[in-house]
């Protein structure tokens, strides 16, 4: 009996100490759960926290790999499109299968596994390269898969593919309109959640550690044994996974349709680079307050000053880079070194 | 069985013999010492040695496996570890953390945890006398305490070879003293040969080494015991000089 | 028949690409000697363009005009962000210019948006024309060949015989051995990041005096693209590989549109576009330093 109890109290001890390693987790979800129950709770406000849950997600996604690695994708949005054409694709092909809510499973399949294509087939070739060649062959990537999907006609080409009709079809009038703005949401969120842990255990991991000497010295990072194109592409490929997820909900799912020229927009990769430098690169609370502040900011302008997002952006971002370039996060680590707060800051 | 044997290394950039057909044998826990002016190729060595980039000629032996096209990353598990000339900290990581790196990618990679890491980090940040930067910001160290941190980073791997780089510049003789000591004490414990490169410290050379290889541009003078190299006459011309003569300076 | 218009088709693509070329210098010229890519870099050929709109337009003079003022405009900005923000970001992490570079061209998108509206423009220069056996060009074209041609020779001139511009040429070889030997670095990096804005905000000139329409404020985004193509196929860092890898590229780009043209059932012009993706993918994969030789 005893000896029960000593082992219960051991496995206890150990897990507590485990535990109180992802205490950094309880400012995000608290924020995260706080942002449900206002949606929820308060009319007209669901939208608003679509967009935030939203930005969120975004960032938390793209903090992975550009936080984590330093290395700028320039074509991230690459990730988020392709992940809104995988949804499309899944309903479009399936939506008479008789499957159900089976459909928007094998659309997010989809959407991962082309994501997962395009991850392996960038990582083969630009993250062998450093900053400079990587941002161009990132860039690259957004230009020509969109060229090529408009120019081979392909997935509608540059027409794009509608699917409000065969979601009405599959799921019947009510159902779709339930999906489309409540459960895709409340997804978009979850996808945040889970971007927040999957950061987390990177960050305290062995991929953490090579992942900041890659960041701070990638080739003595390499001496010192770290696989550095292991990592990078790990990294990479998660990142990306998260970003289709997105798409294929916040996109797909959401607005029915999809569109190259939306689709591709290299200005949504700049919104992912305003969360994450505003909130604090390579931090875990920093894409929630950016994206928080941002997607405030985004709907506050939207109201007053429509169309002067990107100008008044474009310099803000400028800003940070030269004279602010922690965040916000990084400066509040900073600051909290030493005290109790410490430890649910990262 | 051997540690470290290369055989005819040469290594070119462009018209540049930077190395010259160097052979070289380093046995489980010798300390050797490499000796060259400034541009003699020892630092291009330890780069073919640590797998930087490989040789044109030659082949670098290494426990009897031929590693001399093997990339940089595979050759640290297998118990090639090293500094350099000017430290490269990871600069925002703590010194806890940076040399926990060592030990979580070194010979131990795969088979411990980042906790073991860190503890393994403590181990030997307390032997060094860094234990109270633990927890500071790599890049605000001092430049002697960055070195202090270069070498326990390396330690962390538990490496077989050590190659170091310059550790002694810029120290005090007392300084320089303890970490002879320091340096042979760990050899000794943990069975790692070292390497040490200095240009021009011979009291670094004299108190650690059992052996000396002379470089001259880029070709290997002599490899001998520590005394007797020193003395050969070619090293004392060419090399330590002889101060009644008047030297035109080598580019 | 498809012979004739090859060959048409290719006069075309080396006058235009004479253009690309003298557009990416300035790309080359600020990775060469700043190791900085401006990513913003076709933002910057728009602001010449809408340089070129407003005094053909409002002020109803000739492009050729537009040529000076668009390389003071271009001057001037490339002064002005120097100082303001790349000179604080050279021991910054490189991914920090980059972003700067991005946020820029964004910047500029929107403050040209804001004067002239997100509508697309153009203008009419008719000097007329010269007649080849394979096809007829406009006089406009030849005469922005013509101009890309003599900027081209005058920076061959200038960074082999100038002070000036033998400096710069040292900085790109090694900032420090330049420094030691009395070359006033920090300013040698402001005026090739100035010449650099300058040469792209020019170009812009050149490049609306060859395609006079489709002047947009979002018109940048593909321009930086092809840039990227043909700076790393002239070897980054390399201004004359760049000026020669323009030709390549406009010989290639006007060849393959003509070819895809034959292909039915696919829109040529994207997949033109998406040629120069591949081209990319395919140099870095394996041939990073460029063709001609670079950094």
């Amino acid at each position: 009996m005893r000896f029960f109890y000593s082992s219960l109290l051991d496995f206890w001890e150990e897990s507590e100490i485990k535990i109180s390693k992802y205490y950094p987790l309880i400012p995000v979800y608290a924020a995260y759960l706080v942002l449900f129950l206002v949606g929820f709770t308060v009319p007209g406000m669901w939208q608003l926290m679509a967009l935030l849950a939203f930005y969120c997600a975004l960032g938390q996604s793209w903090n992975i790999f550009m936080g984590m690695t330093g290395y700028v994708d320039f074509g991230y949005v690459t990730f988020i499109a392709l992940g809104t054409y995988g949804m499309a694709l899944g309903i479009t092909i399936f939506y008479q299968s008789g499957l159900g809510i089976g459909i928007i499973f094998i659309g997010l399949f989809l959407a991962l596994f082309l994501s997962t294509l395009s991850a392996l087939l960038e990582a083969g070739i630009a993250l062998r390269l450093r900053g400079a060649y990587f941002a161009i062959a990132c860039i690259a990537i957004n230009e020509g898969l969109r060229h090529l999907i408009e120019g081979t006609r392909v997935w509608g080409g540059s027409e794009g593919m509608i699917f409000w009709q065969e979601l009405v079809e599959a799921f019947g009038r009510e159902t779709t309109i339930q999906l489309t703005t409540f459960w895709v949401d409340l997804a978009v969120l979850i996808i945040a959640a889970i971007a927040a842990l999957i950061t987390i255990i990177f960050m305290r991991g062995k991929i953490g550690y090579a992942l900041t000497a890659v960041r701070e010295d990638e080739d003595a990072a390499k001496v010192m044994g770290i696989n550095t194109m292991k990592y990078k592409t790990i990294a990479f490929v998660v990142s990306g996974w998260l970003g289709a997820s997105v798409g294929a909900l916040a996109w797909g799912l959401k607005l029915t349709h999809v569109f190259p020229p939306d689709v591709f927009v290299i200005h949504y990769t700049v919104e992912c680079i305003v969360v994450v430098l505003l909130g604090g690169a390579g931090t875990l609370l920093g894409p929630v307050v950016g994206g928080l502040i941002y997607g405030l900011s985004k709907y506050w302008l939207a109201v007053i000053l429509p169309g002067f997002q990107l100008l008044i952006f474009a310099p803000i971002v400028i800003i940070i880079i030269v004279a602010f370039p922690e965040g916000i996060i990084g400066l509040l680590k900073r600051k909290a070194k030493g005290t109790r707060f410490e430890k649910y800051i990262m | 069985m051997t540690l470290l044997k290369l055989e005819n290394i040469t290594k070119r950039f462009g018209g540049l013999i930077a190395v010259d057909d160097i052979s070289l044998e380093i046995e489980t826990g010798e300390l050797i010492g490499i000796v060259g002016p400034n541009g003699s190729g020892k630092t291009t060595l330890y780069n073919v040695i640590s797998g930087v980039y490989p040789p044109e000629e030659g082949r670098v032996i290494f426990e009897g496996r031929n590693i001399t096209k093997l990339p940089a990353h595979r050759r640290a598990p297998m118990g090639i570890g090293r500094t350099f000339q000017i430290p490269r900290p990871f600069s925002s990581a703590t010194v806890r953390e940076n040399v926990a790196i060592g030990a979580l990618f070194g010979t131990l990679s795969g088979k411990v945890s980042v906790d073991e890491s860190l503890a393994i980090a403590d181990h030997y940040l307390d032997l060094i006398g860094l234990q109270a930067q633990k927890d500071k910001t790599a890049g605000g160290l001092t430049p002697t305490d960055k070195k202090l941190m270069e070498i326990s980073r390396a330690l962390a791997m538990k490496p077989k070879l050590l190659l170091m780089d310059e550790a002694m510049a810029g120290m005090h003789p007392k300084d320089l003293d303890d970490m002879v000591n320091f340096l042979k004490k760990v050899a000794e414990e943990e069975n790692i040969a070292i390497v040490a490169m200095v240009e021009h410290i011979m009291r670094a050379v004299t108190g650690f080494a059992d052996r000396v290889m002379v470089m001259h541009r880029g070709a290997k003078l002599i490899d001998a015991p520590t005394a007797e190299a020193l003395s050969d006459p070619r090293v004392v011309d060419v090399y330590l000089g002889r101060p009644s003569e008047v030297k035109h300076v080598e580019g | 028949m498809i012979w004739q218009l090859l060959a048409g088709n290719l006069t075309h693509g080396l006058l235009l690409g004479a253009v690309y070329g003298v557009a990416t210098m300035g790309l080359s010229l600020i990775f060469g000697v700043l190791r900085v890519i401006n990513v913003g870099h076709g933002p910057f050929i728009m602001v010449g363009a809408f340089v070129t709109l407003t005094i053909v337009t409002a002020l109803g003079m000739t492009p050729l005009v537009a040529i000076p003022a668009a390389l003071v405009m271009g001057l001037a900005l490339g002064f002005v962000f120097f100082y303001t923000v790349m000179r604080r970001l050279i021991k910054a992490p490189e991914f920090t210019s980059l972003l700067a570079t991005f946020a820029m061209g964004i910047l500029l998108e929107e403050i040209i948006r804001l004067i002239y509206g997100p509508d697309f423009w153009g203008y009419t220069w008719d000097v007329g024309r010269i007649t080849l056996p394979m096809t007829v060009i406009p006089m406009s074209k030849v005469y922005a060949f013509i101009a890309s041609i003599m900027v081209a020779v005058f920076l061959y001139f200038w960074f082999s015989k100038t002070r000036t511009g033998t400096a710069m040429r040292t900085v790109v070889e090694d900032s420090e051995g330049a420094r030691v030997c009395g070359v006033n670095v920090g300013w040698i990096h402001a005026l090739s990041f100035a010449i650099g804005i300058g040469l792209t905000v020019m170009s812009g000139v050149f490049l609306t005096m060859f395609i006079p329409v489709g002047i947009n404020p979002y018109m940048g985004g593909g321009y930086t693209l092809k840039a990227f193509v043909i700076a790393v196929l002239g070897g980054l860092g390399s201004p004359y590989g760049a000026f020669f890898a323009g030709v390549i590229f406009g010989l290639i780009e006007n060849g393959a549109y003509v070819l895809f043209a034959q292909i039915p059932g696919v829109a040529p012009f994207s997949l033109t576009v998406s040629l120069a993706f591949w081209m990319l993918f395919a140099l870095l994969l394996f041939k990073p330093t460029g063709l001609l030789g670079g950094k």
